[in-house]
């Protein structure tokens, strides 16, 4: 199944320091574990998932909506888990 | 020969060989060779790669020592410095623009630090920090220099630095320091007050300058003029070879005042007292003749060390004080310190980005009673040692008559934690507030009323008053003094403390300067606490003074208005009074 996009929508949690370093390095792991391409977008900002830095520099705070998109193969089961991670409030 | 100009802090002249300190950052070639950029390619992999095993190893540690949590921000540290991104903006600097590597680093890292520390937010621009961490990571191993201890000194040098913090000189032996230069600080500095503290010549907020000096150059102190000469010519290191020698005979003169009473011409006793950080100061203060401490500085306790003073420590250091006092007065002023550095609470208080108006001091004590009752036992059951009413407790950055009330019923609750265990403590312990906040000057009447002493805090008075960062030598200039907002409001406090006849000290940079003393007297005031090697002179001028002509020069400092005019103005009339004292 290449050359899919899926899209979602996350909001971080209100209480907890939002996407800080911790999280961050969580979302990284994770998605340098999946093959296909997964980015972050808050507001007109884009960040490549795969790197920690362009992720800290989102600045996503405690209840703020980032959409979460990833393209390629397995792009839904990626963007389960993606999603579940933040569910979970990044939960090892 | 090379001369440099900063800020004086703590006089006299050292001559000596320098020592850098936080080396790793100042030593850096900007551009190497065309024919070199293969081989530092490979440098800078390898120091990379170092520092990846390094931050492993510390997560490793981490993990053991303090759980997962903390680990895991090793973790992500080790994301940052494995970032493609990263290693391909800086390897792309030494490719194209022949750079080194650790000139490429320090660029490309310092761009994303000001990235973060731009971002609205504070929490992420704190991440600035975790950025830097890593270019001091980088930067060790790339110019191959181990972090030195100021505990590894075996010669003495002359210690010149970015900025100096408390916990970088807790290891410092007095014996191996000559004196000090700083890029960074101003007049109350930690750099400034180390230096007076230990009595050697300092120099702050030069600006940038280290970059010009190596380490074991000869150098030249001069705190009486403010200058830092590296590798003078012969003619003027025998001039300053020669005006050494006359400080320290000047000096001796001055040092027959020091068992002389502090009293004007015209009788009237004025109580000298001396400021402290470490009980062994307590010797340098009676050794000057000063008439007890009017300020023990009791942070010092908490810095350099990894876990919070245990009341034994606390009780320790007041017992020591108290012991060599022999019956004198002892101020014991409570904590007066950012949250970011007491080790229990710093992990979840990160410094914050103002922290002069943030969460420290008395604040702090009051959101975390535990450590705030600790140290008010252990002073309470010190002064069990004293003559009763001399241990007095000062609480700093009062802002508010509820924040006052409170932190006293505090106390009032530790004693009665202590009697209900039959632990001896004394009952007569005065408790009394630092003046330092606009707020407690203006309603300096409605404290005076329930305060049992006032000292005014004139280092953060001036700062907080004139909204002046009193560590910014961009903005050393506004950080005035003489300031006719400050003596307006020194005023206020002094007439507030007769009319509810409470005793009010001066602490604060303002009463060691000489130039200052007669406008104080003529203020009212009667008490000040200085650093110790300032008594001597005081005392000299002092004993020229007549209290008419003090009031005198207070009127007419007031009527001055402009505190430049006035800054020369005091300064006139000191030499006429002691015109011996030549600075």
């Amino acid at each position: 199944m290449g050359g899919q996009s899926v899209v979602r929508t996350v909001t971080l949690g209100s209480d907890g320091g939002g996407l800080h370093l911790v999280p961050c390095s969580r979302l990284v792991k994770l998605a340098n574990g999946l093959t296909c391409n997964v980015s972050v977008r808050k507001g007109t900002i884009h960040a490549d998932a795969k790197n920690i830095l362009d992720l800290m520099v989102l600045a996503a705070g405690p209840g703020e909506s980032l959409e979460l998109m990833t393209s390629g193969d397995g792009a839904e089961e990626a963007m389960a888990r993606l999603v579940r991670l933040f569910e979970t409030n990044f939960a090892e | 020969m090379l001369v440099k100009r900063g800020i004086a802090v703590s006089p006299g002249v050292a001559i000596g060989p320098a020592w850098l300190f936080g080396a790793e950052r100042l030593r850096i070639r900007h551009y190497t060779t065309k024919s070199a950029i293969d081989a530092e390619i490979t440098r800078f992999r390898n120091a990379l790669d170092a520092v990846c095993v390094e931050i492993e190893s510390n997560q490793t540690i981490a993990n053991q020592q303090l759980g997962e949590q903390y680990g895991a921000i090793f973790g992500a540290h080790l994301l940052m410095a494995r970032s493609p991104q990263l290693s391909d903006e800086i390897e792309r600097l030494i490719r194209e623009k022949i750079n080194t590597p650790e000139y490429a680093c320090k660029q490309v890292l310092e761009r994303y630090a000001e990235v973060f520390r731009n971002l609205g937010n504070q929490y992420h621009a704190e991440r600035a920090h975790d950025i830097n961490d890593l270019q001091s990571r980088l930067l060790r191993h790339l110019l191959g220099k181990e972090r030195q201890e100021l505990g590894d000194l075996s010669k003495p040098v002359i210690v010149l630095s970015r900025n100096l913090t408390p916990s970088e000189t807790a290891s410092l032996k007095r014996e191996f320091v000559l004196g000090f230069a700083t890029e960074e600080g101003g007049p109350t500095s930690h750099t400034a007050i180390l230096a007076g503290a230990l009595e050697l010549p300092a120099v702050v907020g030069i600006g940038d300058f280290l970059s010009e000096v190596e380490s074991g150059d000869k150098v030249i102190i001069d705190g009486n003029r403010g200058e830092v000469i590296i590798n003078p010519v012969d003619s003027v290191l025998a001039e300053y070879l020669e005006s050494q020698q006359k400080f320290r005979t000047n000096y001796a003169a001055l040092e027959i005042e020091r068992t002389a009473e502090p009293i004007t011409a015209d009788g009237e006793r004025i109580q000298m007292l001396g400021n402290i950080e470490f009980p062994g100061e307590t010797e340098h203060c009676l050794e000057r003749g000063a008439d007890g401490i009017g300020l023990y500085r009791t942070e010092f306790l908490y810095l350099g060390v990894t876990k919070e003073p245990s009341e034994e420590d606390h009780y320790n250091a007041y017992c020591e004080v108290i012991q060599a006092l022999g019956g004198r007065e002892i101020v014991i002023r409570t904590l007066d310190l950012g949250a970011d550095k007491v080790p229990s609470v710093g992990v979840h208080h990160p410094a914050s980005t103002n922290p002069a108006l943030g969460l420290r001091s008395i604040r702090l004590s009051l959101q975390y009673l535990e450590g705030f009752k600790t140290q008010l036992r252990a002073i309470l059951r010190a002064a069990v040692h004293a003559q009763p009413g001399s241990v007095k407790i000062m609480f700093p950055m009062i802002s508010s008559l509820y924040e006052f009330r409170q932190a006293k019923m505090v106390v009032r609750d530790v004693m009665d934690d202590l009697d209900e265990s039959s632990v001896g403590f004394q009952r007569e312990v005065p408790v009394g507030m630092m003046v330092e906040v606009p707020s407690a000057a203006i309603l300096a009447e409605e404290f005076a009323a329930e305060v049992d002493f006032f000292s005014i805090g004139t280092n953060d008075l001036i700062q907080y008053t004139l909204a002046v960062d009193r560590g910014d030598p961009a903005v050393s200039s506004h950080y005035r003094t003489g300031d006719p907002a400050i003596l307006r409001l020194i005023s206020m406090v002094v007439k507030a403390a007769e009319n509810h006849k409470i005793p009010v000290t001066v602490c604060g940079q303002m009463s060691s300067d000489p130039k200052f003393l007669p406008l104080l007297i003529g203020l009212g005031i009667r008490r000040i606490s200085v650093t110790p090697h300032a008594i001597p002179e005081l005392k000299a001028v002092l004993r020229q003074l007549k209290i008419p002509q003090c009031k005198d020069i207070a009127v007419h400092s007031e009527w001055l208005g402009l505190s430049r005019v006035i800054d020369n103005y005091l300064q006139g009339e000191l030499r006429k009074i002691c015109p011996q004292l030549g600075r």
